[in-house]
């Protein structure tokens, strides 16, 4: 015994990534397990039943889970485990759901007492219909979702084999003229098209829009596509129209401006949300054709009212694309169940390995707070602590000094704080990008910022998402939505296109030492830091010397 | 067995008994050890206390379920009974080999139990035995017969007799006792009772199949259906109260093809292997496992080191408490309870006893603690072994209704120990690496200690075999438990496991090779095959067996690491077990995040305060980083310790117990400077304050001694700050098992208690030489029936010649004694000395050497040349 793996009675996998055996065991135990952190040395895999339930959905069975940890496992795995793995799995399968030629769609158990548990529960009573017989009983077709989630929770996970709607067929093809999807990229699409939905976890940059049009191209047919912002759909329908057989006609927008409804559809979260009088007016976008795919872009910022929508569209193909499906909510298991599990995964250093990112030098430049700032923070509301520490002055000399010290290169700053955000425009003398400029003018900018017209910009939260920039390749971070994980991943994503020049990104984020700002700090590098990017500190002062 | 071939057939118990050899009175007494507490006077003594009720149910209850399907087949058969008739009923009229292969040994070991005695011919159930077993209206049989026909026609008129006689053909006769015993030859004659049956009705035979198997009695209106009136009127169910019938033994036992049981089980049921795992594979999960357990059980105490939760006025942990530490360790609460339980069992923990009353760690802890891993393991194993506490009933409620709290009374289980050595003996049965079907188990440790409401339950088929008795709940619990204290691993005992319980390292071949040939052997079984009794191992032969345990453990435990991986996200990773050293730094340094064959650390500001506070500088710490890290230490990390260390120690804080404070620096520089303030303590933290280590009280007579008038301040102002200590117990013994009955005694008790009971019994039946004082009048002191019954009465001369006659030829005496109180008795003595007056012997009734005064000595005789 001396495979790369230890199983932790927790139920954690440690996986040693320089043992020869690393590999192999890593695709061995992929299927069922999650890859909680990916650092260094010992990369963490987790068990839990929703990956045992997916792996019995794409067809494994315990025996092989249990195989595969006995093989690698340095140290015997404990029965328990194993005893638990199986029993769990075996949960698997036991309700079933799907289409009866008369009942239309039905629940039916293998295991008698089973249904009857379950039928016990209140939160199934509502969803179900008639019992047809006493194996089976009729699921109203609008409770698909819904009765899946709630089975999940119940931990009677059921397979659903109501298959999907074909949808409205719309030609749709790749146009690899001069490119092609990159391996991974296939990778993603098949397995997504194997599983029938799910959701891909690809980093930032590693083009999961390419993705969304490999999907398309395989489905073949009328298509949703679900964005956070106008910017971010505009960028998709530039995007569709370079890399596939689409053309601007077949692609309409359904945002706040513009209300067009195409073979081809690109909607905003934010309009679908939108209520008027206690209803939700743009609901029936989802009903206003026969979609064959739906697009779910950014699906961990998928808002709480769309989780209910998509409840109903169990029986149409759902694909999520996100870069870091940690929500600070902790509804990803809701992502899994209505959307579907985890279908593609890769971790951002080995995208970064195959050269498909770039390299990123992630540095924590903390500054130290003056002395009537120390006093004045100690005094500071306690919810304006936040926002004293993070708008420092202090800041603003550092980021200066980092601006001088990239001069010529693409830089970005982002923050959270207008403010502060206004005050370093006019020092830094670069334009700023926040909720109130214009989509026109944020497009303006973003295109002379692209032509390299100007050098340094300015950039609020807005900007989070989806602004395409190919050549940043400084990002400096004044402030934050305080401990937000996937934002930290996000802002360093702007960076991580591959340069042109093999260049390498800098991402700067300067924090005030011993204060709020320095633990969200540390809880924002969470997610980075088990991805592997060792954040290196700096004090301000090295910094501000490095320049003298 | 010179004895038995000489005797005639004995007349009673205590005659069985007393030509039994040693061995196989030591056999009875092992099995039974409730007869020698407190050691009988003799045989005779024995013979009763073995037929009192209370032993006899307890020895019927310890019986396997063949035995007591043989028992209660005695029960109901002649008395006595043949082994041709018991075999019969054992076995029906077409004969069952398995039974008859069976038959023997059962027999045998109710000899040697003394349930039963006499030879093959007459074989007689201690009467006790028969009232508990034999079927009467309250206590209806488990072997589901009714009264014999004699029984159940006590009470009935003489012409009722006569007319059932002519009903079924018979001659009528003088008297109803002949009558009823015709009636019951007929009833006894398959032949002549199947031609019986022939002629009723179908229905009547329907109602009869009805009862063949039990319960016999049926319910009959007042006026019954004609093919009802046909079975009465012909004596086939006889009436036992208004609108009751039974269905008499003989007839039932016809219609049974002659078998007192419907499934006689000679055969103990195997225990079936569910999976087989190879033996290198069960010996390190099960390490793996005793690994865990030690790192959870350390966990626990250092989650309590401090003090840990109070308890509960009525004794135990409040259910708040053990989901605290269900959390802390990270498991479910019944695990949590049997942890505790381990700790607990093994003395580690206890309640300090103080006015508050918490549970802490005994000092018993920190001994262990230095002990190597293996031998740390051993302990909590064989205590656990041992135990009596069953930590599976936690939870659930006593008969009072009470919840029974984990580390709280009423946990003892008597049978605990005992189920759980069968269990692991059990497993040790099965090939090396084999885990057994759980069902399989439980069945076999059934038919090794039947229910014997249970088996009745089975036997009459209304129900499916149950196994919630306790007994089976406690094999079950053993069974999870030696899995979570790798005793087992895989579900397959390993081999520390099976060194544990003391258990030949590999498998035998077959136990039960020897069966005795034919019916006829009188052997005891203890000759032929390993009791199924458990015999407790002693303390020393207990403590070798951990001791092989955990010699065999040792090399199975993965060797401790010296080194951890870093990582940039400020984690560690150990990948195996750590050396002791390294394991305690990390710990403070930093926090655990997950446990297992590895171990994960997290690094926080908070830990590495906790480090610098224990004493470390960061120096220390980069160093100890970089010495233990395989990997170059992450800047993160290395920059995380020096931020904190930047930050510690800004503020000091200090214990004092007293102050000092004046307006007038120069009047403290007077103190400071006087000598005989230095046993105060002084130090000076501002020019107006001086801090004292001495108490206040203290520190007022010090300073009133140098001639200052100092004045007390309110307690207001005052600093006291002791330090967090680890908190223990006073020294604490763990919990004794509570077995329930006494111990079971070792081979050297037996010899002893055997002796004195035939020394005793020597005493009592010895015919004796007559005496030259001849007998005596003297008060019977002796309750023992002894034949004669008074002391032997010589002078003091002829007594004192006789003793030191009888230390030089070595010969046992019979003297009569009377003691101190007053109290006469009998004595079989051999003297070793005489001198000054006193005489000091061999005492065989006591069985130890005892030194009597010879003038308390009331004569003395020897013992008859034909006493053995």
């Amino acid at each position: 015994m001396n495979g790369p793996l230890i199983v932790q009675s927790d139920k954690t996998l440690l996986l040693e990534v320089d043992h020869e055996q690393a590999a192999d065991c890593r695709r061995a135990i992929a299927p069922f397990a999650e890859l909680e952190r990916a650092p260094e040395h010992i990369h963490t895999y987790r068990v839990t039943p929703l990956g045992l339930w997916n792996a019995r959905a794409a067809g494994h069975d315990a025996e092989q889970v249990v195989d595969a940890l006995v093989e690698y496992s340095r140290y015997p795995v404990p029965h328990a485990l194993l005893v638990d793995i199986a029993e769990t799995m075996d949960r698997y399968g036991r309700l079933t759901l799907s289409k009866h030629p008369a009942h239309g769609l039905v629940l039916t158990t293998t295991d008698r007492p089973v249904l009857e548990e379950v039928l016990k529960s209140k939160r199934i009573a509502p969803l179900v219909g008639a019992r047809i017989d006493p194996d089976t009983v009729a699921v109203h077709p609008s409770e698909r979702g819904q009765i899946k989630q709630t089975l999940l929770k119940l931990g009677w996970p059921a397979e659903d084999l109501a298959g999907y709607v074909d949808g409205e067929a719309h030609p749709i093809e790749l146009a690899e003229d001069g490119w092609a999807l990159r391996p991974y990229q296939k990778q993603a699409v098949e397995n997504f098209w194997h599983g029938g939905s799910g959701v891909v976890v690809l980093p930032c940059g590693a083009g999961k829009t390419l993705v969304g049009a490999g999907a398309m191209a395989q489905a073949r047919s009328t298509t949703l596509i679900l964005v956070t912002n106008t910017v971010s759909a505009r960028q998709w329908k530039h995007e569709l129209v370079k890399r596939t057989s689409l053309t601007e006609d077949e692609i309409g927008e359904y945002s706040g401006t513009r209300k067009e409804i195409r073979p081809v559809t690109i909607a905003t979260y934010q309009v679908l949300t939108t209520r008027r009088k206690g209803v939700y007016p743009h609901l029936e976008l989802f009903d206003s054709r026969d979609w064959g795919l739906i697009v779910y872009d950014e699906v961990h910022l998928l808002p709480a009212p769309v989780f209910k929508f998509t409840a109903d569209l169990q029986a149409r193909r759902r694909l999520g694309l996100t870069a870091t499906l940690v929500r600070e909510d902790g509804r990803e298991s809701d992502v899994f169940s209505l959307i579907g599990p985890k279908r593609f995964d890769a971790p951002w250093k080995e995208i970064e390995a195959q050269g498909y990112i770039a390299p990123a030098d992630c540095v924590e430049v903390r500054v130290n707070l003056t002395d009537s700032e120390r006093l004045a923070y100690a005094t500071a509301e306690t919810e304006e602590k936040y926002r004293f520490c993070a708008t420092t002055d202090t800041k603003r000399k550092v980021t200066e000094a980092i601006v001088r010290r990239f001069a010529g290169q693409q830089i970005l700053v982002i923050g959270q704080y207008i403010d502060q955000l206004d005050e370093l425009g006019e020092h830094l003398g670069a334009p700023v990008i926040k909720g109130e400029t214009s989509n026109a003018q944020r497009e303006k900018l973003f295109e002379s910022f692209r032509q390299g017209e100007i050098s340094v910009l300015v950039v609020s939260k807005v900007a989070n998402f989806s602004i395409d920039l190919p050549e940043a390749t400084v990002a400096i971070q004044v402030s934050g939505t305080f401990g937000s994980r996937q934002e930290e991943a996000q802002r360093l994503g702007r960076v991580l296109r591959p340069k042109a020049d093999g260049h390498q990104a800098h991402f700067y984020s300067v924090v005030a030492r011993d204060t709020l700002d320095q633990d969200f700090a540390a809880h924002r590098q969470r997610f980075l830091a088990e991805q592997g990017y060792a954040y290196r500190i700096m004090d301000a002062d090295e910094v501000l010397a490095e320049e003298g | 067995m010179s004895t038995e071939e000489k005797s005639a057939a004995p007349r009673s118990l205590a005659e069985a008994l007393r030509v039994r050899d040693d061995v196989s009175l030591a056999a009875l007494l092992r099995s039974r050890p409730d007869l020698i507490t407190p050691v009988p006077t003799d045989l005779t003594q024995l013979a009763t206390r073995a037929g009192t009720r209370a032993s006899v149910v307890r020895a019927l209850e310890r019986l396997d379920r063949f035995a007591l399907q043989t028992a209660e087949a005695l029960a109901v058969a002649p008395d006595p009974a043949s082994y041709g008739e018991l075999l019969a009923l054992m076995g029906g009229d077409e004969e069952d080999p398995a039974v008859a292969a069976a038959l023997p040994r059962a027999v045998a070991l109710l000899r040697e139990q003394a349930l039963v005695w006499g030879a093959d011919d007459r074989l007689r159930l201690v009467r006790t035995a028969r009232e508990l077993l034999a079927p009467s209206p309250q206590h209806p049989s488990p072997t589901g017969l009714g009264p014999t026909v004699r029984e159940a026609t006590a009470g009935m008129s003489p012409g009722r007799i006569q007319e059932i006689l002519a009903a079924v053909g018979l001659p009528s006769t003088h008297d109803s006792v002949s009558a009823v015993a015709a009636l019951g030859a007929l009833f006894a004659d398959r032949r002549r009772t199947a031609a019986l049956l022939a002629g009723l009705p179908a229905e009547s035979r329907e109602v009869l199949d009805r009862l063949v198997w039990g319960p016999p009695y049926g319910q009959v209106t007042h006026d019954p259906a004609a093919h009802l009136r046909a079975l009465l009127d012909r004596g086939l169910l006889l009436p036992t109260a208004p609108g009751t019938v039974v269905l008499p033994r003989e007839v039932a036992l016809h219609l049974r093809a002659g078998r007192a049981h419907r499934v006689p089980e000679p055969v103990p049921p195997p225990v079936e292997a569910a999976a087989t795992h190879r033996p290198q594979v069960v010996d390190a999960t099960a390490a793996g496992q005793a690994l865990a357990a030690l790192a959870t059980v350390e966990e626990l105490l250092k989650e309590w080191d401090e003090g840990g939760p109070s308890v509960l006025r009525a004794g135990g942990l409040s259910v708040r408490d053990l989901k605290r530490t269900a959390v802390a360790l990270d498991v479910s609460e019944p695990v949590a309870a049997f942890w505790l339980e381990l700790a607990y069992g093994a003395g580690l923990i206890a309640s300090d006893g103080e006015a508050d009353e918490r549970y802490a760690a005994t000092p018993a802890y920190d001994e262990w603690r230095e002990l190597p891993p293996a031998e740390r393991w051993a302990r909590l194993a064989g205590a656990w072994l041992t135990a009596t506490r069953t930590p599976g009933v936690v939870g659930g409620r006593d008969a009072k209704d009470r919840t029974l709290s984990a580390l709280g009374p009423n946990l003892d289980r008597s049978a605990a120990p005992e189920v759980r050595h069968r269990v692991l003996a059990l497993l040790a049965g099965l090939p090396e690496g084999a885990s057994p079907v759980e069902g399989s188990l439980l069945a076999r440790l059934r038919w090794e200690r039947p229910l014997r409401g249970a088996q009745q339950q089975r036997e009459t088929g209304t129900g499916e075999a149950r196994d919630d008795d306790l007994r089976s709940r406690i094999a079950r619990w053993t069974l999870s438990e030696a899995e979570l204290l790798g005793v087992t691993g895989r579900g397959a005992l390993a081999a520390p496991g099976r060194a544990l319980i003391g258990a030949p390292e590999a498998p035998r071949p077959a136990e039960r090779e020897a069966e005795p040939e034919g019916p006829g052997a009188k052997l005891p079984v203890h000759h032929h095959r390993t009791p199924p009794v458990l015999v407790a191992p002693t303390p020393a032969e207990r403590a070798a067996a951990t001791a092989t345990a955990a010699r065999l453990l040792a090399p199975l435990f993965p060797e401790p690491l010296d080194h951890v991986l870093l990582q940039a996200d400020l984690t560690a990773v150990a990948p195996g077990p750590l050396e002791r050293e390294l394991a305690d730094v990390l710990g403070v340094l930093a926090d655990v995040e997950s446990k297992g064959g590895a171990t994960v650390y997290r690094f926080t500001p908070g830990s590495v305060r906790r480090a610098l506070d224990a004493g470390r500088s960061a120096a220390d710490l980069h160093a100890f980083l970089a010495r233990h890290s395989r990997t170059p230490v992450p800047q993160p990390l290395t920059y995380l310790i020096d931020d904190v260390a930047r930050r510690h120690g800004r503020l000091r804080v200090g214990a004092a117990s007293a102050y000092v404070r004046c307006d007038d620096d120069a009047t403290l520089d007077e103190i400071l400077a006087d000598k005989r303030a230095a046993a105060l303590g002084l130090r000076r933290l501002a020019p107006t304050v001086l801090a004292a280590q001495a108490d206040p009280a203290a520190l007022l007579e010090g300073l009133r001694a140098i001639g200052f008038a100092p004045a007390a301040e309110s307690a207001a102002g005052d600093v006291l700050i002791a330090r967090a200590d680890s908190h223990r117990t006073p020294p604490r013994a763990a919990p004794e098992p509570v077995p329930d009955g006494p111990p079971a005694p070792d081979d050297t008790l037996l010899a002893a208690a055997i002796r004195a009971v035939r020394a005793g019994d020597l005493a009592a039946t010895t015919p004796r030489k007559p005496g030259p004082g001849g007998p005596g009048s003297g008060a019977d002191g002796d309750g023992a029936g002894a034949p004669g019954g008074t002391l032997p009465r010589t002078g003091a001369a002829e007594t004192l010649a006789t003793m030191q006659a009888a230390v030089l030829t070595g010969e046992a005496l019979w003297i009569g004694y009377v003691n101190a109180e007053g109290a006469a008795s009998q004595r079989v003595i051999a003297p070793i000395r005489v001198e000054g007056g006193f005489v000091t012997a061999y005492d065989h009734t006591a069985d130890e050497v005892r030194t009597y005064p010879l003038h308390r000595v009331t004569g003395v005789a020897e013992l008859a040349d034909d006493a053995g």
